[in-house]
């Protein structure tokens, strides 16, 4: 596609400003890095508080029921006094939680959060870092998002706390596997680990078709990792209170909420990336006047809505079903799935394709 | 040699799935359930013994605080019991109107007991579902009594008032829909992969166990015993209704959730008829301004939406009772929790305590 | 990336692997030391970067802070609740430790000594990831397989230790 997005233009435009006015390409480059991470940051925030009203009104959708509708035309402003409010709470810390523990997990759990966006294509020329081992910084991320549950399930003091870190860790440590396994497939499908040659690749068909498996597991993987429902063992509102978040309050409290928000983005863009053609347009509907941008938010906007339909259909399972189904059928699944991806590109190459 | 160490956690009295001020002390070997201790008594009010310095009537207000999600029943099962002890007869009018609503009741209550399970295992939207329906319940209750929760509505002799006019549309279209409102039940709640896979086999309650704790009501029956006072010993009219008693055989978590469902059923059909052959006529016995029962005891049971239900009235011949005694079924009920839910997951505790369906203001009353 | 950059960066990151190692040592609270371990693997993981392996970084971050929150599990899981905060005491073996620790240096100083320090006659590959594949599955493929079976060896014992436990009681 020839029509280069408005993004692209403004980052354009600034970089021979930058080199109009004499700046070195070390300052251009950091400068450059700086407007990225603070364009994925508002992309971020803008998304949380967006999702914080969907989810809502989606689970009222499902629920029959209305949703908060107070602030604004059909409560659209209720985001907005909720962080008001939030903000404006004590910012209770126990006498006896490990201080820095505490305090710290609050922030951390946020930065794996914010890192993911690094790797991911926006769209047509869209992408901070485009790495060469982009997908499995994801995965390298990603996973050290168990650290900050942990420290904030350790460092409460709480005994909910701690049950909810634990399960947090079993769960996470577990799902990881069958998560990257799905990931397999498409990168052997591609034969790189670039997320602008795995978008590349998709330009003629999705990767949902050929890996609909690897899909599946990914989706189901997914809910673990974001722990949402059916898997939120980690919060467990009925038996542990709410698990890892208990002795939290106020704006520490609502950084857990930003960031599992900032995780479900994250986790809909890589599978919008890996399976469902990146920014790539529909197949036929490629000559609408529609920015590749757009096409990639409506695609994770379209996963999200999946993820919250199963989140506000399904009870929770219990953590040993979820072990079972994770190492008996996921992992075996995922596996299986490699194998056959490796057996049909042996015999397209066979066969000349 | 490597050893766990247990921890013991405190449920209660303030934590989302105790269904009130319940309390129990949980001691965990990892997230396995070793042991557990009840601790009752946090919502204590002396019921029995206030009323002694309440007449008859006043007593009735009390009943209401029982089992304040079924309290038709209680207030029901106590006029009766004075009932009893006075010798009164009833017009037929009251006792259909009576059946209707404790009826009701019994659907209200297990309404609020399917959604509450599904939402014990996070299913939100299946408690939604339940409630949408259960405000239809509570809505046509207001109309009757002008109360959503604690009634009041029977009194020593009859009713106080007939059933307004425009309740029975209301009852009727409500019926049109209840067979409806189970399916999606069933689709949603019922039929779910986890919701079965999570409570089958969890928290057996066997016969002789059961038989043995004085277990009653639904999770009886849930265990394989066919008993229901309704059946075994009628009161009221429940005699001239056709109605079965489901039994289930495995008393198990899921058995306990599923008779109740199959309960709702029974109950509506119970309404059905009594809409058919509701007959006009008086609603109030001729009672006495001041009612100073003979004196005696008496001792009547009812089944109450938890189980049975038994008031015991002594009478010393003036206007307050000398003596009453309440057996509530949610407190013998929870005497088998600690028991059954031994070896369990943490999550499977909160199920049982949820499928064993308790309302804290009849345990502690 | 230029040198100044480059400068920069290797120095915040030596001195944050430098730091969280110290505390690892001294911090008296077992979870604090296994807590700063990961930092310093971390910044491990950032030197790795500077150097362009950026699939050793990427997996110094997934095994070894990934592993090391199993660790914090075990640690949590295996020491008493009441004295955590004097958990990972000073104990009596400075000597051993220092000769073990000299010794570690010797060895460390003898490679350094050794080592051509001249710059690289060639650029690194520009797809290090594809060249590492290939070569664990084609020249090394031996000790590849090798750790694999290793490893499930390991699994498999953690299972029946963990098994014995539930039927010992």
């Amino acid at each position: 596609m020839e029509n280069i997005n408005l993004f692209v233009l403004l980052a354009n435009w600034l970089r021979q400003w930058l080199e109009g006015v004499g700046a070195s390409p070390d300052v251009i480059e950091v400068v450059m890095d700086v407007f990225g991470t603070v364009g994925a940051l508002v992309f971020i925030l803008l998304n949380a508080l967006i999702l914080v009203l969907l989810e809502r009104k989606a689970a009222a959708f499902f629920q029959q029921r209305y949703g908060p509708n107070r602030w604004g035309p059909k409560g659209v402003f209720q985001t907005i006094f909720d962080s008001l409010k939030l903000l404006s709470k004590e910012d209770i810390i126990p006498k006896a939680v490990d201080k820095w523990v505490f305090k710290i997990a609050a922030y951390l759990i946020f930065i794996p959060a914010i890192l993911v966006f690094a790797v991911i294509p926006f769209g047509e020329g869209m992408i901070i870092s485009d790495l060469n081992i982009g997908i499995f910084y994801f995965v390298a991320v990603a996973s050290t998002a168990t650290l900050a549950f942990l420290m904030a399930g350790w460092g409460s003091n709480n005994k909910y706390s701690l049950i909810g870190g634990m399960r947090s860790v079993a769960q996470m440590v577990s799902y990881e596997i069958p998560l990257v396994f799905s990931l397999v497939g498409v990168v052997m499908l591609t034969g790189s680990m670039k997320m602008s040659a795995i978008v590349a690749a998709q330009t003629k068909v999705w990767f949902i078709l050929p890996q609909f498996l690897a899909f599946l597991v990914y989706f189901i993987a997914g809910h673990a990792e974001l722990n949402r429902g059916p898997f939120d063992m980690p919060e467990g509102e009925q038996e542990i209170v709410a698990g890892p978040y208990t002795e939290y309050s106020g704006m520490r409290w609502a950084l857990f909420f930003l960031a599992e928000y900032a995780n479900l983005v994250a986790v809909c863009s890589i599978a919008t990336t890996m399976f469902l053609g990146g920014w790539n347009p529909i197949p036929g509907l490629g000559f609408l006047p529609i920015p590749t941008y757009v096409w990639f938010v409506l695609k994770v906007y379209f996963m999200i809505m999946l993820f919250m339909w199963t989140r506000w259909t399904f009870p929770r399972v219990r953590i040993d079903h979820l072990m079972h189904f994770g190492w008996k059928v996921l992992i075996p699944v995922s596996l299986v799935n490699i194998l056959v991806t490796g057996i049909g590109i042996k015999i397209y190459q066979w066969m000349g394709w | 040699m490597i050893k766990t160490q247990e921890i013991s956690i405190n449920m209660g009295p303030q934590h989302p799935s105790t269904h009130g001020v319940f309390r129990c002390v949980l001691q965990l070997d990892g997230e396995t359930v070793t042991n557990i201790t009840n601790h009752t008594g946090y919502l204590h009010r002396g019921t029995e013994k206030l009323a002694e310095a309440r007449t008859y009537t006043q007593v009735i207000p009390y009943t209401d605080r029982l089992d304040y999600i079924g309290a038709m029943l209680n207030n029901t099962g106590y006029v009766q019991t004075v009932e009893k002890l006075m010798g009164l007869e009833i017009p037929e009018r009251a006792e259909y109107i009576r059946i209707i609503l404790q009826e009701l009741s019994r659907i209200a209550n297990h309404m609020l007991f399917v959604g509450c399970y599904a939402l014990d295992m996070a299913g939100f939207t299946g408690w939604m579902y339940t409630f949408r329906d259960r405000e239809r319940v509570l809505d046509m209750l207001e109309m009757v009594c002008g109360s959503r929760m604690t009634f009041s509505f029977m009194r020593i002799g009859g009713v106080p008032e007939d059933l307004p006019e425009e309740f029975f549309p209301a009852l009727r279209s409500f019926l049109d829909d209840f067979p409806k409102m189970i399916e999606e039940y069933n689709g949603l709640i019922t039929g779910n992969e986890i919701l079965q896979a999570r409570s089958k086999g969890i928290g057996v309650l066997s016969k002789e166990m059961a038989l043995a704790y004085g277990v009653t009501g639904p999770n009886l029956r849930a265990s394989g015993v066919n008993y229901d006072v309704r059946k075994a010993e009628p009161y009221g009219i429940y005699d001239r209704f056709e109605f079965d008693v489901p039994v289930l055989e495995n008393g198990d978590c899921f058995d306990r959730y599923y008779i109740r469902v199959l309960e709702m059923e029974q109950s509506a059909r119970i309404i059905r008829q009594a809409l058919e052959q509701i007959p006009e006529g008086p609603i109030m016995a001729k009672v006495p301004k001041v009612i100073k029962p003979p004196v005696g005891e008496a001792y009547h049971l009812v089944e109450g939406t938890k189980g049975l239900l038994g008031y015991y009235i002594v009478s010393d011949g003036s206007t307050k009772p000398y003596r009453l005694h309440i057996h509530s079924p949610s407190f013998v009920n929870l005497g088998v929790f600690p028991e059954i839910s031994k070896g369990h997951n943490i999550q499977d505790t909160v199920l049982i305590l949820a499928s064993i369906d308790i309302v804290l203001g009849e345990v502690d009353r | 990336m230029s040198d100044a950059v480059f400068t920069v960066a290797f120095y915040v990151f030596s001195a944050v692997t430098v730091l969280a190692a110290l505390g690892v040592v001294l911090k008296k609270n077992l979870v604090h030391s296994a807590l700063l371990l990961i930092l310093a693997f971390v910044g491990v993981a950032g030197i790795y970067v500077l150097l362009q392996a950026d699939f050793i970084a990427a997996v110094q971050i997934l095994v070894y802070a990934g592993a090391v929150a199993i660790l914090v599990a075990f640690g949590v899981m295996l020491t008493k609740r009441g004295d955590i905060r004097e958990s990972n005491l000073a104990n009596r073996q400075k000597w051993p430790a220092l000769f073990v620790v000299a010794g570690v240096f010797a060895v460390i100083y003898a490679l350094l000594g050794q080592t051509n320090w001249g710059p690289l006659a060639a650029a690194g590959p520009e797809d290090s990831v594809g060249i590492l594949a290939t070569l664990m599955l084609t020249d090394f493929v031996v000790p590849f397989e090798t750790a694999a079976i290793l490893l499930t060896v390991a699994m498999l014992g953690a299972i029946v230790i963990a098994k014995e436990v539930k039927n010992s009681k």
